[in-house]
C-alpha cells in the first residue's frame, strides 16, 4: 500500500483473493479442516466454499454420533478422523486458523 | 475540582511501558506462557517487539529468539527489568 | 509520550519490525502452539500473515507444507525473525 506496488499479496488478504474458485485447503479451529472451491470471503474470513470435504479428527472413540454421510477412520498412530461431504458450505470467520491454495499437480 | 488523581506523582500504565523501552522486561501471557527480552518498542495495542527473548513454557521449558514481534491480545502482565520466572524463584 | 519519535527507526517499533523483515524467513506461533516457517511475504493490522514456502509444526514434528498461506490474525501469538 505504502510503496504503491502492482505486486501479487502485498496484503494477507490479496492471498486470499487469488484464491477465488480455485481449490483451498482451510484449517480450522477444533483440529477441523476443509478442502473446497472458494466462491466468497470476506474480511472476517467468513468463507463460502463448494464441494467441500470436511476432515475432523478425533482423539479415539465417540465417531458414532457423527456418523451421516460417510465415515472413514484412519488409524496411523491413534488419531482417528472423520470426514462429510457437503456441496456448499459457509464457514464463520472467526474459526478460520488457515487458508493455502492447492497445488494443482 | 476533584481531580481523579494525585496530579504530580500519576503514571499513565502506557508511560510505565514507554520508560521500559531499551530495558529488560517480563511478560505474562493469559495463558501458562511467559516471556523476558529487552523491549525495543510496542504501539497502541501492547503489541511488543523483543530482543533476546526467552520463551517459557507451561513444561519448564526455555526457547531462545532473536527478535520477535508479539502480539498484544494475550498480554496479561508487564513487568519491568523482569528477567523472567528463573531469576524470580 | 515526550519523545516518541526517537524510537522509531529500523525495527523499533511494531510496524518498523514489521518493515524490516519482510521478505525474510520466519517463525509464526500460534496460541494453539502450532509453529508454521516460511518467507514473510506480508502482514496487516490484524497480524492475518501471508507466508510462503511454509512448513507447518505441531509438537515440534513437520506436519505439512504450504506454498503459500494466509494466517488469521487473532490466532498469532508471535512472529519471530529467523536469523
Amino acid at each position: 500500500m505504502s510503496e504503491g506496488e502492482e505486486g501479487p499479496a502485498s496484503e494477507p488478504l490479496d492471498l486470499v483473493r487469488l484464491c477465488l474458485n480455485e481449490e483451498v485447503y482451510v484449517k480450522l479451529r477444533g483440529d477441523r479442516e476443509l478442502k473446497g472451491r472458494l466462491h466468497a470471503y470476506d474480511s472476517h474470513m467468513n468463507l463460502v466454499l463448494s464441494d467441500v470435504e470436511e476432515t475432523i479428527y478425533v482423539v479415539d472413540d465417540e465417531e458414532n454420533d457423527e456418523g451421516d454421510e460417510k465415515i472413514r477412520v484412519e488409524d496411523d498412530q491413534e488419531i482417528k478422523s472423520v470426514t462429510k461431504k457437503s456441496e456448499m458450505l459457509f464457514v464463520r470467520g472467526d474459526s478460520v486458523v488457515l487458508v493455502s491454495p492447492i497445488e494443482k499437480s | 475540582m476533584a481531580a481523579a488523581a494525585p496530579t504530580a506523582s500519576s503514571l499513565l500504565p502506557l508511560e510505565l511501558i514507554d520508560k521500559c523501552v531499551g530495558s529488560k522486561i517480563w511478560v505474562v501471557m493469559k495463558g501458562d506462557k511467559e516471556f523476558s527480552g529487552t523491549l525495543l518498542g510496542f504501539d497502541d495495542y501492547v503489541n511488543m517487539v523483543l530482543e533476546d527473548v526467552t520463551e517459557f513454557d507451561y513444561s519448564g521449558n526455555h526457547t531462545k529468539l532473536a527478535k520477535i514481534l508479539l502480539n498484544g491480545n494475550n498480554i496479561c502482565m508487564l513487568i519491568p527489568g523482569g528477567e523472567g520466572p528463573v531469576a524470580a524463584s | 509520550m515526550e519523545n516518541g519519535t526517537a524510537s522509531q527507526g529500523e525495527g523499533r517499533d511494531p510496524s518498523g519490525f514489521l518493515a524490516e523483515i519482510i521478505g525474510n524467513p520466519v517463525t509464526v506461533k500460534l496460541n494453539s502452539g502450532v509453529v508454521y516457517k516460511g518467507e514473510l511475504q506480508s502482514v496487516d493490522g490484524y497480524m492475518n500473515i501471508a507466508l510462503e514456502k511454509t512448513e507447518e509444526y505441531v509438537d515440534g514434528v513437520k506436519r505439512r507444507t504450504y506454498g503459500d498461506a494466509f494466517v488469521r490474525g487473532n490466532n498469532v501469538m508471535y512472529i519471530s525473525a529467523d536469523s
